[in-house]
């Protein structure tokens, strides 16, 4: 339960494009092929390691749909990452995410680290935006470029670890205010590194680790 | 000034027949005087004189001033002082609570004001999103009367004013932010509004945990004293617990945020606690908490977020801290009940936290199990009753999924164990069962049947007890007990407890089933009652769970007993009784009130103790045997035809999912061919154009060597000539150079060595173009053998001509 650093995530993009069933193959690492449609917004949580330092990430996975636009927009300012997602088998879901940016862009931090995900990288046969597509509105953009496949699996464990990276990397260099809760960042309770482990860690701080670095 | 004149004589004794106009002409005064004075001082009076008349001429303030106020809030924002005056005037017209001295108008009485005035104000969501940008504003005079103005409004159109919030930017991150104010008053009125501003609203829920309201409020109850602090404490807990209840995501994120560790400090009980005794407050306060720990783990959770709390709580010491308070003395009934219920929750379903509190011993001489305890208080008649439904459901927690529990607690009825000198809770319960208090009868059976859940071993081990009614008779077994006193007793509620225990008992269990049946009088029993037509007062519960039993015997008969095989008895149901009555008396237990009541959540709730008849297992074991049993009687052969109707539609369902899944294959294959298809075709006109150009360049190249050629031929001839031409030039020069030397004729040599220069230059010069085109001719012949080489490649027949022309070339 001891963490050296809370992070505050957000999962933004259209509706159907995988949102949720990225948080929950994080968190649970399992895959829901038929998942209901989020209402507002749902919480998820995990802990990582970085630099050999526990992280909690708090991931909040909002609604696509437009109706839940204005609810959704609350959460900006307080998170610290975000996931831009859309789903590469679907053309216009691509041609939404300067919309997407721009909202997040107005509504949130300036230091907000923004991913941007392409899902269902599982389903080539069906792609219709190409990798360097993604790859380009990133380099324009100035976003960190990922594809996944939240049936798979592949990429999704690196698409938030890496977003915690770039967090961490900014807290280092001193971007960040981390004593601004509103930027979505939180010190641990017990902010020292000689606490090796508390009793009672969540089921959900399992194994990570190995791979990730 | 006439306002002052005019409220001296309100004052004053009997008001003057034109004093209401006084009134109202003062308000329209003043508004004119805001709307059209330049000067700010002005403006600032007469709104300070609004707000002076706006409790007492309410009416005619709101009428009147509404439009003025907005435009004071919009145009004179840098002046806190008059919009200090503008919002505590809205605030007053918008009151929901009528104000003393309000002056009794024309308007009839029941009509709300406030509301009418809060609808106007917020009809226009601009002025809503006016008065939450002043929270922003640090000065007292504008965001106190700003956080009241808001609460007022919320108090009158709380939906409106929620859903304008939602969507007003950073609405609620402004309100979130006065939880960390200095000034007390405003964090302690912010919170009042959060509090009305979170009600079922999941949205605006989440929003507030997102924006660390668990952290600014678990600041604010350890700042004031935790459980010892006063009534923010209290605001601060029900403030949580509208962000908890029933809100599975705010739940996880509680969890998840190790807030529950936070919880802890607040179970504590002082050393002194029996000296200092609990202040109203401390009650309300812990109440709270309970509250709080059972929204975490409440039954209707999703059962991973029960278990995760579960487990949090344990590990927290929560756990632990509230068994202690259960054993503290002193405890006021109120919070000992309900941290019995917490308990009881915290440990229902969850093994280890089952185990934890098997083991908790209370501090009696000597001392006892606590669960052996509570089960005391439980069956005694002198303790409250609530209480007593607190035991019992948290004794129903501890056996709930715990089948080493069930046995434990079995295992104290069988006779091996009956050796032990103290109390033991098996004990208790068969006193409770047979004791004068019917009550206590209830609270035992239901227990005991607990102990029988999916759990048929304990079914089979409950047969052996026996047990002693009175000194000198003969033991009997519990089963025969419960059937004799189900014979002489007639008091309702016990009854029914055991009525309810032996469907539990007898249900998937045929050991049971045929013992039962060889008791004598058993059956005759359940026909008497199932058949009798005449009933009152809530017999015909009595009654239909007795056709239940009946029908449990003919489900779960080996046919081993012969007078009651299951044929006999479903003979002896259709002939005693009718199958149609039979059908109608199990109805009645579906139908009746209390069923309903009872099957809505696990924990026993209810005022009085006569109200107490069925409970919630019982009502899941009716729920899912009664069809069986319906089935097992045959009742369903009587609609032969809808039987066969249905068995048809279901091989029809069957048949059309087959064809369906048919199609939807085919269908795919047919996509996939004709993806296949296009990507052919496309292919193959590829392929053709591709060829189309190789041939244009073939022919091309063709004509380029026939040209290259022609012009080689005559290069060649053109350099022979010359050669010719040269030779006997050096010749002659060579011979005529010592005769022109002889001759001394310098300048005809002169010239004649230029000559040859110029002819020797001209030579080479022509040479390398020959050697030039050669090598250009080579190239063309290798581009042109690739070329001929693709055609081959490509299936074209190639041009002969040009394989001619190569070989005459290569010769030259």
């Amino acid at each position: 339960m001891s963490y050296a650093y809370l992070f505050k995530y957000i999962i933004i993009g259209d509706t159907g494009v995988g949102k949720s069933c990225l948080l929950l193959q994080f968190t649970d690492k399992r895959f829901q092929p038929v998942h209901d449609l989020t209402i507002g917004v749902e919480f998820g949580a995990r802990m990582i390691t970085i630099d050999s330092k526990q992280i909690k990430l708090q991931i909040w996975d909002t609604a696509g749909q437009e109706a839940f636009r204005s609810i959704t927009r609350s959460y900006y300012r307080g998170a610290a990452g975000a996931l831009l997602v859309y789903d590469i088998t679907r053309r216009e879901t691509f041609n939404h995410l300067t919309t997407w940016l721009d909202d997040a862009r107005q509504h949130s931090n300036s230091n907000m680290v923004i991913m941007l995900i392409g899902n269902k990288s599982d389903l080539e046969s069906r792609r219709e935006v190409k990798k360097e597509e993604g790859e380009a509105f990133a380099r324009e953009h100035g976003l960190v470029f990922m594809e996944t496949s939240a049936k798979t699996a592949a990429n999704v464990e690196e698409a938030f670890i890496n977003t915690a990276k770039e967090i961490y990397e900014k807290i280092q260099e001193g971007v960040f205010d981390i004593n601004n809760e509103a930027n979505g960042i939180k010190i641990g309770p017990q902010h020292s590194p000689t606490n090796p482990s508390l009793p009672g860690a969540t089921g959900s701080s399992g194994s990570q680790g190995g791979g990730c670095c | 000034m006439e306002y002052f004149r005019s409220g001296l004589k309100s004052v004053l004794g009997a008001p003057p027949p034109d004093q209401q106009i006084t009134g109202a002409e003062t308000v329209e005064r003043l508004v004119s005087r805001v709307s059209t004075s330049t000067l700010l001082e002005d403006r600032r009076d007469a709104c300070r004189a609004l707000k002076a008349l706006s409790k007492k001429y309410r009416v005619e303030v709101g009428a009147h001033s509404m439009d003025v106020l907005k435009q004071v809030l919009e145009l004179d924002r840098s002046d806190c002082e008059i919009i200090g005056y503008c919002l505590d005037t809205l605030c007053n017209i918008t009151s929901k609570e009528p104000f003393e001295d309000e002056n009794e108008s024309t308007l009839p009485v029941n009509i709300n004001i406030g509301e009418q005035f809060t609808e106007m104000f917020i009809k226009n969501t601009e002025n809503v999103a006016l008065v939450l940008n002043f929270l922003e504003e640090y000065d007292f005079r504008v965001r106190w009367p700003a956080v009241k103005l808001l609460t007022s409004l919320l108090a009158n159109k709380p939906k409106e004013i929620q859903d304008i919030i939602l969507v007003s930017p950073m609405g609620v991150s402004k309100l979130m932010d006065l939880l960390s104010e200095s000034r007390e008053v405003i964090r302690n009125d912010a919170l009042l509004l959060l509090i009305n501003l979170t009600k079922s609203n999941a949205n605006i829920q989440k929003i507030v945990a997102f924006e660390n309201a668990f952290d600014r409020l678990f600041e604010v109850i350890t700042s004031e004293g935790l459980t010892e602090g006063g009534i923010v404490v209290e605001d601060c807990l029900i403030l949580m617990l509208n962000l908890l209840k029933n809100n599975t995501s705010n739940i996880n994120f509680f969890n998840e945020g190790s807030y529950v560790q936070k919880i802890y400090p607040m179970l504590i009980l002082p050393a002194n606690i029996e000296e200092i005794g609990w202040s109203p407050q401390k009650v309300s306060n812990m109440h709270c908490v309970l509250q709080l720990i059972r929204t975490l783990v409440n039954p209707n959770n999703p059962v991973h977020i029960i278990t995760a709390c579960q487990k949090s709580i344990r590990n927290a010491n929560i756990l632990e801290a509230l068994c202690n308070v259960l054993m503290a003395s002193g405890v006021p009934a109120d919070i000992l009940t309900e941290t019995i219920n917490t308990v009881a929750e915290i440990i229902r379903g969850n093994l280890t936290n089952q185990e934890y509190f098997a083991n908790v011993m209370a501090p009696s001489t000597p001392p006892r199990p606590a669960i052996v305890v509570l089960l005391l208080s439980m069956v005694n008649e002198k303790q409250p009753f609530q209480l007593r439904c607190a035991v019992l459901y948290c004794f129903e927690c501890f056996v709930y999924k715990n089948e080493i529990g069930q046995g434990q607690i079995i295992q104290t009825l069988l006779p091996s164990s009956l050796g032990t000198a103290d109390v033991t809770t098996g004990q208790l319960l068969c006193g409770g069962l047979f004791s004068n208090d019917s009550l206590s009868n209830w609270f035992s059976a239901v227990s005991l049947s607990h102990c029988l859940i999916d759990n048929p071993a304990q079914k089979e081990q409950l047969l052996r007890v026996m047990i002693a009614t009175n000194l000198g008779t003969q033991a009997v077994s519990l089963l025969q007990q419960n059937v004799t006193y189900l014979q002489q007793s007639n008091r309702l509620q016990s009854k029914i407890g055991i009525l309810m225990l032996l469907s539990m008992w007898l249900a998937q269990c045929q050991q049971a089933v045929q013992i039962f049946l060889n008791i004598s009088g058993a059956m005759a029993f359940l026909t008497a009652q199932t058949s009798a037509s005449e009933y009152d007062n809530n017999e015909e519960l009595i009654q239909g769970i007795c056709a239940f039993i009946m029908g449990l015997c003919v489900v779960f008969n080996d046919n081993s007993v012969q007078n009651y095989s299951k044929e006999n008895l479903s003979h002896l149901i259709e002939k005693r009784v009718g199958i149609e009555t039979y059908c109608k008396k199990l109805n009645e237990i579906s139908r009746h009130e209390v069923y309903a009541k009872a099957a809505k959540q696990p924990q026993v709730l209810a005022r009085h103790s006569s109200d107490l008849l069925l409970e919630f297992e019982f009502c899941k074991l009716f729920k899912s045997f009664e069809g069986v049993i319906i089935n097992a009687l045959g009742v369903q052969r009587d609609l032969h035809n809808g039987i066969s109707e249905l068995s048809l539609s279901e091989h029809e369902n069957a048949l059309l999912l087959q064809y369906k899944e048919l199609i939807r294959d085919q269908d795919k294959k047919l996509q996939d061919l004709q993806k296949a298809f296009t990507n052919s075709q496309r292919e193959k006109d590829m392929l053709k154009n591709e060829l189309e150009e190789l041939r244009q360049g073939n022919s091309q190249l063709n004509d380029q060597n026939t040209l290259l050629k022609a012009q080689l031929a005559a290069n060649s001839n053109s350099i022979q000539t010359l050669d010719n031409v040269a030779s006997p030039l050096v010749e002659s020069i060579s011979t005529a150079v010592p005769y022109i030397s002889k001759n001394a004729n310098e300048e005809e040599k002169q010239k004649l060595i230029q000559d040859l220069q110029e002819t020797k230059e001209e030579l080479d010069r022509l040479r390398k173009d020959q050697e030039d085109l050669l090598e250009l001719l080579t190239d063309q012949d290798c581009k042109m053998n690739v070329l001929k080489n693709r055609l081959r490649e490509l299936g074209e027949e190639v041009d002969d001509d040009s394989e001619n022309g190569s070989n005459s070339e290569n010769e030259l």
